[in-house]
């Protein structure tokens, strides 16, 4: 079980990279939520058909050295709003649906630590950044950053 | 893994998305290591120092924790191996309480209640400076049924402990502060039944402090007179005005004969602290210590989402503009940084006011250290921002700029009429100390910028230079003198008052007798009625032709 209070390595945002591994160990304050998205799958659960439900929610998120949209999830909808400080253990920063997006994932765990005290930048924007993983050595370049702010997904 | 009995035991809301409270966890361990020995019998001796900690965290858990019988014991169990005057019991209670009063459940908050009772029967160490953060936890604008049971409560149990109460002016004061400040929201705003019972408990305790204890609340100074103004035309209030302007001896406190005597004290700094809570002021200075001016825009809307969500709720920004002026003075190092200065936040909440009645409330508030500044008893901290606000609306805000002048000279003239001159010198002291220590280079964009209205320009500009009020306004009328082609009078006072007015009125004789125009006329009517003030001598030295003009 993921605990906040194992020392793990704390990064800062403009450090994360795209990877599949849930790694990304990190505290943020939230600017912005979006609309959520509540969406039924059916599901198979033990031989049984079940109609599960999931929710969705975009975020802005950011601290003193870059911004990210931070893809909320389910429970995760409802508990955070905006001028909460979150500690962020296991995250993953991947690709969702062509946007690159921190979330907490499966092993991951978002718990809000505070409120409103600690300053942040909006730029750059972590997700808008353009990578470029070289193939023969493994070696990612940042190509370009681009800001853009958060666009509000059609409701 | 916990024993189901203490997981049972909440102290704070706990979401599913909220980190564990460290305060909590080091008070729910120690209960949960120490629960065997929390029943009778108790162990009566004496424990290390380490010990004796660990079980008054162990009771402060269970006090507020248990079911009320249990609760008791717990206390009992406490009063018979305190050995600190209940210093570090008291102490962990107020950390709880100034840190995660909002989250703590309900049955807590009423099981502490009950505790901090307790705790005054017991005179404990430190007891006055927790009942003075529950204070603080009343928020004002807030009609939500929590926040009502807390201002009720808590009057109730400082009712009961009233002799208690008596041996610490400072809580009595603080108190007195509170709840004539929330009386006049519950008067005006709250109008159903739930604070009919609060109203007339807040009615009863102000008005005994007010007569009985007056010696008490002279130190409160300037603002017990603003709060009291605020509740003077509640029934039950409007003797006591009225005693408080013109009979003040009836109070009985030797040495007090005028309301001056109040207004010219200034109002302390911790009553400031009062309007406010402990999270509204967790986010205030670490605005005003962190935050630089362009990027303020997410904090506020996120602090008005949290505190002025309602309409009701702007009737606190009068607060947070006394805490803002009074409480919080920044140091020079963040003066001279690019912070967010005190009166962009100030502005920012004055134009979120919709209601006109709390935009001027807030005004005065603002302007309300500037009517009775005297520079050996005030600061010019507390003047500050309402110069700056002027000043730096000009010119993208110059209508916010205008409204703040028209209703400082409106102030001025209606305050207190019996003694607007008094409020007069007050604030020319201010405006001559802002340029005298140098928080403004000079007035002149007050008195000169073309986007200021021209009858607003003037009216400052008599009040600035015509510096004694008993002088005749020279500028004012040698200008007018000036335009009319005569001789130019100097408007300097070297001469005496007589001789020099009795020149003025010579030459408009002489002058009215050439153009007859009105504007000639009034403005000779008004030189004589000044100078009927010795109309048998001005009689005698025009020869008994005054009333030629």
């Amino acid at each position: 079980m993921a605990s906040t209070s194992v020392c793990q390595m704390m990064m800062l945002l403009k450090d994360i990279v795209p990877s599949a591994a849930n790694s990304v160990n990190t505290k943020f304050i939230l600017l912005e939520k979006g609309n959520i998205k509540a969406s039924k799958k059916c599901v198979v659960v033990n031989g049984v058909n079940k109609l599960q439900e999931t929710k969705e929610c975009m975020s802005l998120v950011a601290d003193e050295s870059a911004s990210v949209h931070f893809l909320l999830w389910n429970t995760e909808c409802e508990a955070f709003e905006p001028g909460d400080i979150v500690q962020l253990t296991n995250g993953i920063f991947s690709y969702h649906r062509n946007k690159l997006v921190l979330r907490s994932g499966r092993k991951g765990k978002a718990e809000k630590v505070g409120e409103f005290t600690m300053l942040f930048v909006e730029k750059p924007n972590m997700s808008d950044v353009q990578w470029q993983v070289n193939e023969s050595d493994a070696k990612k370049l940042k190509e370009s950053i681009t800001s853009t702010e958060l666009q509000k997904p059609p409701s | 893994m916990n024993t189901p009995a203490v997981s049972e035991h909440r102290l704070l809301r706990a979401g599913e998305h909220e980190a564990p409270d460290p305060t909590e966890n080091s008070l729910r361990e120690a209960f949960a290591l120490l629960r065997p020995r929390l029943r009778p019998p108790f162990s009566l001796r004496t424990s290390t120092p380490s010990d004796y900690h660990q079980l008054v965290l162990a009771i402060v858990y269970g006090a507020l924790t248990a079911p009320p019988r249990t609760a008791r014991t717990h206390l009992v169990h406490l009063h018979a191996v305190v050995t600190d005057g209940y210093d570090l019991f008291t102490r962990t209670v107020l950390r709880l309480s100034l840190e995660s009063y909002p989250r703590l459940l309900q049955p807590a908050r009423a099981q502490l209640l009950w505790v901090i009772s307790e705790l005054i029967g017991a005179d404990a160490v430190g007891v006055d400076r927790l009942v003075v953060s529950l204070l603080r936890w009343v928020r004002i604008g807030d009609f939500s049924q929590p926040n009502l049971w807390l201002a009720e409560g808590l009057l109730r149990v400082l009712c009961v402990r009233w002799d208690w109460l008596l041996e610490e002016p400072s809580v009595l004061t603080s108190a007195l502060f509170l709840y004539l400040r929330l009386l006049a929201d519950h008067y005006r705003l709250a109008s159903d039944q739930k604070v009919e019972a609060l109203k007339e408990l807040e009615i009863d305790f102000c008005v005994r402090v007010v007569r009985q204890h007056f010696d008490f609340c002279m130190g409160m100074g300037r603002d017990l007179v603003r709060l009291l103004q605020d509740v003077a035309f509640i029934p039950e209030f409007r003797d006591v005005w009225k005693d408080l302007l013109f009979e003040p001896r009836v109070f009985g406190v030797p040495g007090y004969s005028d309301i001056w005597q109040l207004y010219r004290t200034r109002t302390p700094v911790q009553y400031f602290l009062l309007g406010i809570t402990p999270e509204m002021e967790t986010r205030m200075r670490f605005l005003f210590t962190h935050v630089k001016l362009g990027n303020q825009r997410r904090y506020q809307e996120w602090f008005a989402r949290k505190f002025l969500c309602r309409p009701e709720c702007e009737t606190v920004v009068v607060d947070l503009v006394r805490f803002i002026c009074c409480a919080h003075h920044p140091p020079n190092e963040i003066l001279r940084s690019n912070i967010i200065p005190r009166w962009a936040v100030i502005g920012w909440l004055l134009k979120s006011c919709r209601k006109n009645y709390f935009a001027a409330n807030a005004k005065l508030a603002l302007f309300y250290d500037w009517l009775f500044f005297d520079d050996k008893v005030d600061s010019i901290m507390n003047i500050e921002p309402a110069i700056l606000l002027m000043l730096h609306s000009v010119p993208e805000y110059v209508g916010f700029t205008q409204e703040l002048m028209e209703f400082l000279f409106l102030l001025i003239d209606h305050y207190d009429v019996d003694r607007k001159d008094l409020i007069a010198q007050g604030v020319l002291k201010s405006f001559d100390m802002v340029v005298r220590k140098g928080v403004v280079q000079s007035l002149d964009l007050l008195s000169t910028c073309s986007l200021i209205s021209p009858l607003l320009k003037e009216r400052f500009n008599v009040f600035i230079h015509g510096s004694k009020p008993e002088a005749v306004r020279d500028l004012y009328l040698s200008s007018d003198v000036k335009t009319l082609g005569g001789p130019k009078k100097s408007a300097s006072c070297e001469k005496t008052g007589f001789s020099h007015v009795k020149g003025l009125v010579d030459h408009l004789r002489a002058t009215m007798t050439q153009a007859g125009s009105n504007n000639l006329q009034t403005l000779g009517r008004l030189l004589v009625t000044f100078a009927k003030l010795d109309k048998q001598a001005i009689d005698k030295e025009l020869g008994g032709n005054s009333s030629t003009i």
